[in-house]
């Protein structure tokens, strides 16, 4: 056996997707990677009589495996692999339950010793949600955090969007193989997480994402940040499981606190309600983890300079929730013309945006 | 003997003059009728029979042969059987054979005598009078229509005896007198469908107010259930009222499809179609062998709504570029082209999403791409064609069982008829007489801007990223805003008014705060 333990490694995390329980058991009973690849199939059967689906796969691919035409597809897709072994591979998954035999990666991998916060919500959010994701990920971006998630429609995206945005790094941690593309309509975020961040997966590339894998997708996002945020969650929620994986790992949870009776705030709620840090504001987050920042600049106050009288009462009544313009109309007094044509003002002006037909939200 | 009368076939909107000729010969005793006839006009022969006979007639037992003159032209429809009766009771002197050829006639016959309606006849009273006849007699249920037109004396008749009795006696006909500036009159005090009905629902109201003043074409979004068709139904009756060159141009493609109801002479309320979203393209554009209008054609003057507009074939929903654009629908046959107007104001009403409840998530179950996704199976040029789009929101309890009085559609209207008239003014002499018709070089022309409206919209078309079509409907829109309120030049409000009214573009929205 003249095989690398890298390649090794590749093989055998290639071989047991979705089964990293079966692969730990595995490394614990042979010792190395080299070792399993060299035991008979029965051999191995006997020993795991509880898994004969995990080995039978495991056997299958070992029989068609080709060290040199592997490494030569990796390269191929542009794609680089770190084992557990690997000086590269993040420090911080090292000491995680279950951590991934292996990392198929483009782009970079997350730096150790600079902060990295993980940023997951709904994927169908609110325009609250939005703003809160684009928002809370600018801000941390800018004062350096690496900003990790998972580049699902909803938060997620934003998250990793509201990063570049501030020309910071992230990271998305995709379910199915790296080279896929999941969900398809972002494709323009894909390309810009693999050239201003990374995209990683610990399944071997080709891997359909499937439904089962986000879950354990999810403790590879956690484990790769410091704190975990979470934006907006249902009462049952992927999120949820993230949190839960992330305090596991000793990581902290912060909650973007919602309105009562939002249906998309529950989660969060919870959370807080539970012991999670309530995720006030950038800023906050920032002190609370001991974070000092020399880019997030004091914000100033904007209202009152260019803004007249008229302009500044609708402005003030805009906050993150999104808000129709008859509302505004009754709180401030003013006629709907009146009110449409200010929103247009402040539009202009950046001080407002429409999030959606008819909608508006302050803009941060 | 040789005898011939007057009548008149249709040709899309428009009626060209037939002589029917009759001529009896010794011969096979037979009814033979020729001109390059569909079947409905061969079968009238068998008919006219019968229908003189019943009327006490009896047709003598020699070779009658009529003819519609031209013959080169295809004849279709059931309107030849009077014209067909008459011609043979001339040519077997019944009647006099004089002065026929000043009189056209139009109707179906039933074989008892009974004269029954047919669709067109103001168009054909259109063409004799054109043609310098100066009577006309047709079914009695159609007379009211064809009595319109005040330079043609218009005469309806029940039964074939009352036929014969007035061609024997033409001093004893009796005109069919409609007075047209009464019954003009009349629509500005119908009741209906009312705008002090729609209880909230400012800024829609707002939205419909300025589609109507400028004829924009309008797109409402909104949840089930939030009043879209309502508000739909109600735009029309904030257009100005009809004028009676429109009302006739309305009245005669009504009656050339057949849909004028009995007894109506004019159609004095704007047309309002509603076609189902599984309409057929040819439904929709006017088509079949013999083309007829179809739904943009019907509500040509008036509203053309198309409920849940996504849902509409896509083939069918292109279809409506080319009559969007030039307001007028051209069908080639071999036979010749068909135009058909199509100067109707668009309204599309359509869900946020396929559940219907986006952005509210405690109740939509779509994600934003699936949101984008629907909106997006409307094709961008389609959209381009429509300058003003706006949300209709869900409407509370309070709002729906409030008593307050709304402004009502009268009022409205009064507003909108100013800004009509402005516009008049502005476009005399002009194709575009609205502000929706104008092409992007006639924005320049017509719609110039100050320094600081200048400076806005570049402002605007940067900061929200819009396309050069999305300017000149902001432009375009902006300048029906300063109408409404009666002002010459487009200022800075009106300009950040009309950006609300822009269509939502979903593909920039998602990165930046």
């Amino acid at each position: 056996m003249s095989e690398t333990r890298e390649a090794c490694w590749h093989w055998l995390s290639s071989s047991l997707v979705g089964e990293t329980a079966l692969l730990w058991r595995l490394v614990e009973r042979y010792g190395t990677p080299e070792s399993i690849f060299a035991v008979r199939e029965e051999d191995l059967q006997k020993a795991f009589p509880k898994n004969p689906g995990g080995i039978r796969r495991l056997c299958q691919g070992r029989r068609e495996w080709d060290f040199a035409r592997e490494e030569e597809r990796l390269v191929r897709l542009g794609m680089s692999f770190v084992s557990c072994e690997h000086l590269a591979y993040p420090r911080r998954l090292q000491n995680i339950s279950q951590k991934p035999g292996g990392i198929y990666f483009r782009g970079k991998l997350p730096e150790d010793d600079r902060p990295s916060i993980g940023i997951v919500g709904a994927r169908a959010c609110s325009a609250y949600g939005r703003s809160a994701a684009l928002w809370f990920a600018k801000e941390l971006a800018g004062a350096g955090v690496q900003i990790v998630s998972g580049m699902a429609s909803g938060i997620d995206g934003f998250g990793h969007w509201g990063a570049l945005e501030a020309g910071g790094k992230t990271f998305g941690v995709l379910g199915g193989g790296v080279d896929i593309c999941y969900p398809k309509s972002h494709q323009e975020l894909y390309l810009r997480l693999e050239q201003e961040g990374g995209l990683l997966s610990e399944n071997p590339p080709g891997t359909k994402a499937m439904s089962h894998l986000f879950p354990l997708r999810n403790r590879i996002i956690s484990g790769l940040s410091d704190a975990v945020l979470i934006i907006e969650a249902k009462g049952k929620s992927g999120s949820l499981i993230t949190a839960d994986t992330a305090l596991e790992q000793g990581r902290d949870v912060y909650a973007v606190p919602g309105r009562l009776a939002d249906p998309l705030s529950a989660g969060c709620n919870h959370l807080i309600g539970q012991g999670a840090g309530i995720a006030l504001s950038p800023q906050y987050i920032l002190d609370e983890m001991g974070i000092i920042s020399k880019s997030i600049k004091k914000k100033k106050e904007r209202t009152q300079k260019d803004l007249e009288k008229a302009e500044n009462m609708v402005y003030s009544c805009l906050g993150l929730q999104a808000r129709k313009p008859e509302e505004l109309c009754e709180e401030t007094e003013l006629s709907l013309i009146e009110v449409l044509r200010i929103l247009g003002s402040l539009e202009l002006k950046g001080y407002a945006k429409e999030v959606y037909k008819n909608y508006y939200i302050r803009a941060l | 003997m040789f005898s011939n009368v007057q009548s008149a076939a249709l040709n899309g909107l428009e009626a060209y003059m037939v002589r029917v000729e009759a001529d009896i010969s010794d011969g096979m005793p037979q009814l033979l009728m020729v001109g390059y006839l569909s079947s409905e006009v061969r079968e009238a022969g068998d008919r006219v029979r019968t229908a003189l006979r019943n009327t006490g007639i009896a047709l003598p037992p020699k070779r009658i042969t009529v003819n519609l003159a031209p013959a080169g032209i295809r004849k279709a429809g059931s309107r030849f059987d009077l014209p067909v009766a008459a011609a043979i009771l001339a040519s077997l002197e019944k009647i006099p054979g004089q002065g026929l050829e000043d009189v056209m006639l139009a109707g179906e016959l039933s074989l008892s005598g009974q004269v029954l309606p047919v669709p067109g006849i103001l168009a054909l009273v259109e063409a004799a009078r054109d043609a310098g006849i100066r009577r006309c007699i047709v079914p009695d249920k159609n007379a009211a229509e064809g009595a319109v037109l005040e330079e043609v004396e218009v005469i309806g008749v029940s039964s074939l005896a009352e036929l014969i009795e007035i061609l024997r006696h033409p001093e004893k006909a009796v005109r069919v007198r409609v007075d047209t500036t009464e019954l003009l009159r009349e629509q500005n005090f119908s009741g209906g469908e009312d705008f002090a009905e729609v209880n909230g629902q400012a800024s829609v109201r707002r939205a419909a107010e300025i589609a109507a003043a400028g004829m924009h074409n309008l797109l409402m979004i909104g949840p089930p259930g939030s009043g879209k068709t309502m508000i739909a139904r109600r735009i029309a009756g904030i257009l100005p009222a009809v004028s009676l060159q429109e009302s006739l141009e309305i009245t005669k493609l009504y009656s050339v499809a057949g849909l004028l109801p009995e007894q109506t002479s004019l159609m004095v309320k704007r047309p309002f179609r509603s076609p189902h979203h599984t309409v057929t393209p040819e439904a929709l554009a006017g088509g079949g062998r013999v083309p007829a209008p179809g739904e943009i054609s019907l509500s040509s003057g008036g509203i053309l709504f198309l409920d849940e507009f996504p849902e509409f074939r896509r083939n069918a929903l292109e279809i409506l570029r080319q009559p969007l654009e030039d307001r007028r629908v051209c069908i080639s046959r071999t036979a010749g082209t068909y135009v058909f107007p199509a100067k109707c104001m668009l309204v599309a009403a359509m869900n946020p999403c396929p559940c219907g409840y986006y952005p509210d998530r405690g109740r939509c179950t779509c994600t934003e791409e699936e949101a984008a996704r629907y909106l997006g199976r409307i094709s961008r040029p389609l959209l381009d064609r429509i300058d003003i789009c706006t949300e209709v929101p869900e409407i509370s309890y309070e709002e729906l069982t409030e008593k307050r009085k709304n402004e009502s559609s009268w009022e409205i209207r009064r507003r909108v008829e100013r800004a009509h008239e402005m516009q008049k003014d502005r476009f005399l002499g002009m194709p575009s007489a609205f502000n929706a018709y104008l092409s992007g070089k006639e924005v320049e022309k017509y719609c110039p801007l100050g320094k600081k409206e200048q400076k806005l919209i570049k402002n605007a078309f940067v900061k929200l990223n819009l396309s050069g079509r999305a300017y000149y409907k902001i432009i375009k829109t902006a300048r029906t805003i300063a109408d409404l309120e009666g002002e010459a030049r487009i200022l800075e409000q009106h300009l950040l008014e009309a950006v609300h009214y822009r269509i939502p573009d979903y593909t920039c929205r998602r990165r930046s705060l």
